[in-house]
């Protein structure tokens, strides 16, 4: 259950006053407090490294499925090899259904793995506490729980490549009755373990989001109205708020898949006069929400870098909020769009495809507003900035060919194809994954207490933006050239044999973008012993993380800040600084302008 | 441990773990009882969620049935579900959500309230066992979960989701009776696990009015 | 004004440049990139369109494409403009301002008619396309499994033999009544054979998993569901060739290469394919195929398509 049960009678170990002192050498060892500590700021650290490691492996697990599409059952040079027996032939060569365990595990982990720990582990947990002035999460145990439960769920999800049968090839969304009928999938200890590492994943995200709702409703610092505090934290807040209702209907279907392929139960399968259909609605209801749940946080930190370095508030803070609210709401009512040609009566097509044109009037409100906050600027190129800029231009491009997918036609035409991935991963990657690069660069100095590595990171920056466009632009022509999603071999159909020479260029950018996460990967390890020390406040920021110096000590404040004003006031006339932090006071002679 | 609580590969080894330890002198005060119950709102609201979605699914496939038992002619007659026993059953369920709201008054009255805690419990096991017997006498009508298609599918398995949060609520309701009985944990000014646990059962119970409407009454 | 920190950080001018010319570069990529033309042997643009219902589709895919084009480059124009003109330079702040409320209704507003404006037309084209199949359709059974297609012609009668989604079974994969004469009459066909110039209404089924009847060159998806009929998926092709029937939804080991040839022959080739095989089911000598067979008795095509329980959801 929760950790409030547990308060009575034993006290929680932690958010003391941020004094130092001894332990006289006795108590748990050094490893177990690595393995069981309650401090935020070393969760959002254990979130970072186990993303970073699941990155690497579903990044490598794309490459070896780029390499496939453009060179179709040629070996895998040097690591083909290596692979395992269920996913590579004796030459080391990709087969079929190895081909499809690679899809379903890329998407899965970097949905679950990546994406989701990067945005909401590692930054809800560094920052909320941190921005909005307390010591720590509401339920600190709880929070240490939630990444045990997250890295259990990778273990169980990994497993799945050793138990008979292989890891499961039936797409991250897992169509059932495919998923569900051991007879026509072939894997059903690998899928049930997919299940079970899903409901396990999601516990850990129900007991991270009721941690940051919790604490973001109750433990501001004096001053912090909810209308003050920083976008991130926002973000992050509304972002619980939707895993809390989105996250149980999954590990709910996700259950009675593992009951239709183990007790015989016919949810899914006709036969029993199940709906595979149900599935669909189930998944979507969830999955619609979830991808906003994973572009809300990188909305939050871009909003805030773009306005650091453009020296210059959020324009349009309110707007941006509600805007942010509104997604969050009518994300629950589009998940159709995603079974316009699923065999879902033909009106309820028509009507979700209002609702999905509706929802991205507030993602046009956000856009414009970025472009307002940079708008007569003073604007310092950095990498974090670097990243947060092209996040806008590429998010559009994104959101952009998500038009085309909204109105039921064109999807009658674009369903399925690389048109799809195209808009996927320029809204994951060139969206989220930027944003996410963006963050950690900007705030590597207050988690590390160091400065990373400029030239490896203008590097990385560089090799990233070129070679993600170079990836992910023709799949737009690839898809609407009529190449289908998830095929092990597109040269078995004629028509997409003269598409080919798109898909070399496509892995080779794979294979640069593949390369561009090196310096990223070694820049941040090697900075956080390596790097100059950081100052406490590198970028002049505002923001009450930035008023506490490395080490932040455990209870984060020595004194409880008060807070004064909105998270952004940067070039503030008549102050000598160009940043007027949000715990001091802006002198009498000096008017702030309402947000 | 070293002392140099924060040092510079800190993160690396545990770096603000050096304070925390299981002999921790200054422990903060803790979570606020407000702050507790918030958090466990929060947390039974996504458990709402999930039998929202159980409920929507029993409702969606019982919807594109037809009839209810559906009709597989295959000439095998479905069981009818058992109203009265369980009418029963959901009486004694509710009324369990009384005894504990009296063990919870007793305690912020300053009594022990152990007793209800106990009866609590009793009524909560009882419901568990009647609802055994009752999936075993379906089981011998021949319903199960691989039994009688969507029909057998839904039923044990939204009765069985809830059955499963009714174990785990009795149990909880046995630790807050064991503390209160061993250590006199909770006081008229500390009670909130005891007010959570509350909170958690009395959700488990308006649960079961909607399963016992739907899966039984209509 | 920043500190030293901040300053070492900055990179040469340069990089701000080509930051900019990158964005630059991503935009022209689009330009040419999403061209929706057809495709002439280039790798640009759409495959051929032989459906009257593609060119439909075709036009609203050119209509969003100037749209967002439009968009693209305005958004784009205008912040690359910024990060241009807006990039630090000693003695000029930043201006404070924190928005501005007419400029929020106006970029609420404005998208909103657009999008609105969209999904109405999306919905009419939709709906256009979706109308009850004519009379004179040719009515074809398409039926889908792991991993490959069958399709059920009428017979020599013109009716097909009604089915029925709960009686599929692998002894009857089409689930048709056997004790029903028209069940022997039915013409059987790995091939997806139909004649030009008439309207053709496909019923789609699955035998196992979801599969998906997907043909780019008829802009036409459409899952077959296994359990259901999908019966409101009709095409009328506007010239001959051979294309590709493709499965597009992940459907198991197999799915990659579970396709079905489509011919699309004029009336007369058409009627030469199968009137050989309707009279060879029906027990009359096979003649040679000659063009002066009369055209089967038109379907009607609601005989087959009744939903069955479930289909709202
Ligand atoms: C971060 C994740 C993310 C985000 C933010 C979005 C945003 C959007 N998505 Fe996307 N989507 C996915 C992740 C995401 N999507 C994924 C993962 C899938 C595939 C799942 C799978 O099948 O595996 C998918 C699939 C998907 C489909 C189903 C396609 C199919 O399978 O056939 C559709 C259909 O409508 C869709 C639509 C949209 C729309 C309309 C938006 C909008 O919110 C976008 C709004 C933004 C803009 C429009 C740009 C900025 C606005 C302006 C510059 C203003 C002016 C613009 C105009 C006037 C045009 N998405
Ligand atoms: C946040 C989410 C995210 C991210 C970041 C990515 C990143 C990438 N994706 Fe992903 N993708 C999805 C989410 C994501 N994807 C989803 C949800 C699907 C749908 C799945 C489905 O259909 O079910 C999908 C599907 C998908 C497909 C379609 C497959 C198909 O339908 O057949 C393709 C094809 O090219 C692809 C490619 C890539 C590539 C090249 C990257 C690159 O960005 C990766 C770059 C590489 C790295 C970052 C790794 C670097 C590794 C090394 C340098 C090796 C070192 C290795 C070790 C030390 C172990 N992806
Ligand atoms: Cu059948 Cu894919
Ligand atoms: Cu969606």
């Amino acid at each position: 259950m929760s950790a409030s049960l547990t308060q009575e009678g034993i006290p929680s170990v932690d958010a003391h006053d941020g004094s130092h002192h001894d332990d006289h050498g006795h108590g748990k060892s050094g490893i177990m407090h690595y393995l069981w500590n309650t401090d935020h700021k070393m969760i959002a650290l254990q979130f970072l490294w186990s993303a970073t490691f699941f990155l690497l492996f579903g990044g490598a697990m794309a490459l070896a499925m780029r390499w496939q599409l453009a060179f179709p059952g040629h070996p895998i040079p040097v690591i083909g090899h290596l692979l395992p027996h269920g996913v590579v032939n004796d030459e080391g060569a990709i087969i079929p259904s190895g081909y499809n365990v690679l899809v379903t595990m890329h998407g899965t982990i970097l949905v679950f793995f990546v994406a989701m720990p990067l945005l909401i582990g590692v930054f809800g947990n560094f920052l909320i506490p941190l921005k909005i002035g307390a010591g720590d999460m509401a339920f600190p145990a709880l929070n240490e729980l939630s990444y045990w439960l997250f890295a259990l769920s990778g273990i169980i999800m990994l497993s799945s490549f050793w138990v008979p049968g292989g890891a499961p090839g039936t797409g991250w969304t897992a169509y059932a009755p495919l998923s569900s009928v051991a007879a026509y999938n072939q894997t059903p200890m690998g899928q049930s373990l997919w299940c079970a590492a899903l409901f396990v994943n999601g516990l850990s995200s129900i007991t991270g989001a009721v941690n940051y709702i919790t604490t973001v409703i109750t433990m501001r610092a004096p001053g912090m109205t909810m209308f003050r505090m920083p976008l991130p934290v926002w973000a992050i807040f509304l972002t619980a708020i939707l895993l809390i209702l989105a996250i149980p209907v999954l590990s709910a279907a996700a259950a009675l898949i593992i009951f239709d392929l183990n007790f015989g139960t016919t949810f899914y399968r006709p036969t029993g006069y199940g709906q595979p259909l149900l599935w669909q609605h189930l998944f979507w209801f969830f999955g619609h929400p979830e991808v906003y749940i994973l572009i809300l946080p990188a909305m939050g930190l871009t909003s805030e870098i773009l306005s650091v370095f453009s020296r210059k508030p959020v324009f349009g803070y309110k707007a941006m909020v509600w805007a942010m609210i509104s997604i969050g709401f009518l994300g629950f009512i589009v998940w159709g769009h995603h079974m316009y040609v699923s065999g879902m009566n033909l009106t309820l097509s028509a009507a979700f495809s209002v609702s999905t044109m509706v929802i991205a009037v507030p993602s046009a409100i956000k856009t414009f507003n970025w472009m307002g906050t940079i708008w007569r600027g003073s604007i310092h190129y950095t990498v974090p900035m670097a990243f947060a800029v092209s996040f806008v231009s590429m998010f559009v491009i994104g959101g952009l060919s998500g038009i085309f997918m909204a109105s039921t036609p064109v999807d009658l035409f674009v369903h399925h194809t690389y048109f799809i991935v195209a808009h996927f991963h320029y809204v994951l990657f060139g969206g989220s994954m930027f944003a996410i690069f963006a963050a950690v660069y900007f705030w590597f100095p207050k988690m590390s207490g160091r400065m990373f590595n400029n030239t490896l990171g203008w590097i990385h920056f560089w090799m990233t933006f070129v070679f993600f466009n170079l990836t992910f632009f023709p799949m737009h022509n690839l898809g609407l050239g009529g190449m289908m999603r998830r095929i092990a071999d597109p040269t078995v159909y004629d028509c997409l044999k003269q598409l080919q020479p798109l898909n070399v260029i496509c892995t080779i950018g794979a294979m640069g973008l593949g390369l561009a996460t090196i310096p990223f990967v070694v820049n941040i390890v090697w900075s956080m012993r390596n790097g100059p020390k950081a100052p406490a406040n590198p970028w002049n920021s505002t923001t009450l993380e930035w008023t506490v110096s490395h080490p932040i000590p455990h209870g984060n404040f020595a004194v409880t800040p008060t807070v004064y004003h909105g998270p952004y006031e940067y070039s503030v006339p008549g102050l000598v600084r160009d940043f007027l932090p949000q715990n001091e006071k802006a002198p009498a002679h000096v008017t702030l302008e309402a947000h | 441990m070293n002392n140099a609580a924060y040092n510079d590969s800190s993160l690396f080894h545990a770096p603000m773990l050096a304070e925390v330890s299981e002999h921790d002198h200054h422990a903060a005060p803790p979570t606020p009882p407000a702050t507790c119950k918030l958090g466990m709102c929060i947390f039974l609201c996504s458990e709402a969620l999930l039998f929202s979605g159980l409920i929507s699914a029993y409702l969606v496939l019982r919807e594109s049935a037809g009839s209810w038992p559906p009709n597989f002619g295959d000439g095998i007659e479905l069981p009818p579900m058992p109203k009265l026993l369980t009418g029963i059953n959901t009486v004694i369920l509710v009324g369990s959500s009384f005894a504990f709201h009296g063990a919870e008054v007793a305690v912020k009255k300053g009594k022990s309230g152990a007793r209800w805690m106990l009866l609590a419990a009793m009524m909560g096991a009882t419901f568990i066992g009647l609802q055994c017997v009752e999936w075993t006498e379906l089981y011998h009508e021949g319903l199960w979960f691989n039994k009688g298609g969507v029909y057998g599918s839904t039923f044990f398995t939204l009765t069985g989701f809830h059955g499963a949060h009714v174990c785990v609520g009795v149990l909880l309701i046995l630790w807050c009776f064991f503390l209160q009985v061993t250590k006199g944990t909770f006081s008229p000014k500390r009670h909130v696990a005891l007010d959570n646990v509350g909170l958690y059962w009395h959700f488990v119970d308006v649960v079961w009015v909607f399963l016992y409407t739907i899966l039984y009454l209509f | 004004m920043m500190n030293t920190v901040l300053s070492r950080l900055l990179p040469r001018q340069i990089a701000a440049r080509f930051l900019t010319g990158g964005v630059f570069l991503a935009s022209i990529l689009m330009g040419g990139g999403a061209f929706a033309e057809q495709r002439n042997g280039n790798v640009y643009g759409l495959p051929p369109c032989v459906t009257t219902t593609g060119l439909q589709i075709d036009s609203i895919i050119k209509i969003i494409f100037w749209l967002t084009a439009v968009v693209f480059v305005v958004t784009q124009g205008t912040y690359i403009y910024y990060l241009i003109v807006y990039r630090r330079r000693p003695g000029v702040p930043a201006h404070y301002s924190h928005g501005n409320n007419t400029l929020e209704i106006i970029w609420t507003t404005a998208p909103t008619v657009i999008f609105l404006a969209l999904a109405i037309y999306s919905n009419r084209v939709w709906e256009e396309i979706h109308r009850p199949a004519p009379d004179n359709a040719l009515t074809i059974d398409v039926s889908s499994y792991q991993f490959g297609w069958q399709m059920r012609y009428p017979g020599i009668s013109g009716k097909l033999a009604p089915m029925d989604v709960r009686k599929i079974t692998p002894e009857n994969p089409f689930g048709t009544d056997p004790s029903n004469p028209l069940t022997s009459q039915d013409v059987i066909s790995t091939d997806l054979v139909i004649p030009v110039g008439r309207p053709v209404h496909v019923l789609l089924h699955s035998r196992d998993v979801i599969h998906s009847f997907y043909v780019p060159e008829f802009r036409i998806y459409q899952d077959c569901v296994p359990g259901r009929t999908i019966g409101w998926v009709w095409f009328q092709a506007t010239q001959t060739g051979d294309f590709q029937l493709a499965c597009n939804q992940l459907c198991g080991t197999g799915h990659y290469n579970m396709k079905a040839p489509i011919h699309i022959m004029s009336e007369k080739d058409f009627q030469s394919w199968i009137t050989p095989r309707q009279q060879k089911n029906a027990g009359t000598t096979p003649s040679a195929p000659t063009a002066s067979v009369a055209a089967p008795s038109p379907v009607k095509a609601t005989d087959l398509t009744a939903p069955i329980a479930g289909t709202t959801l």
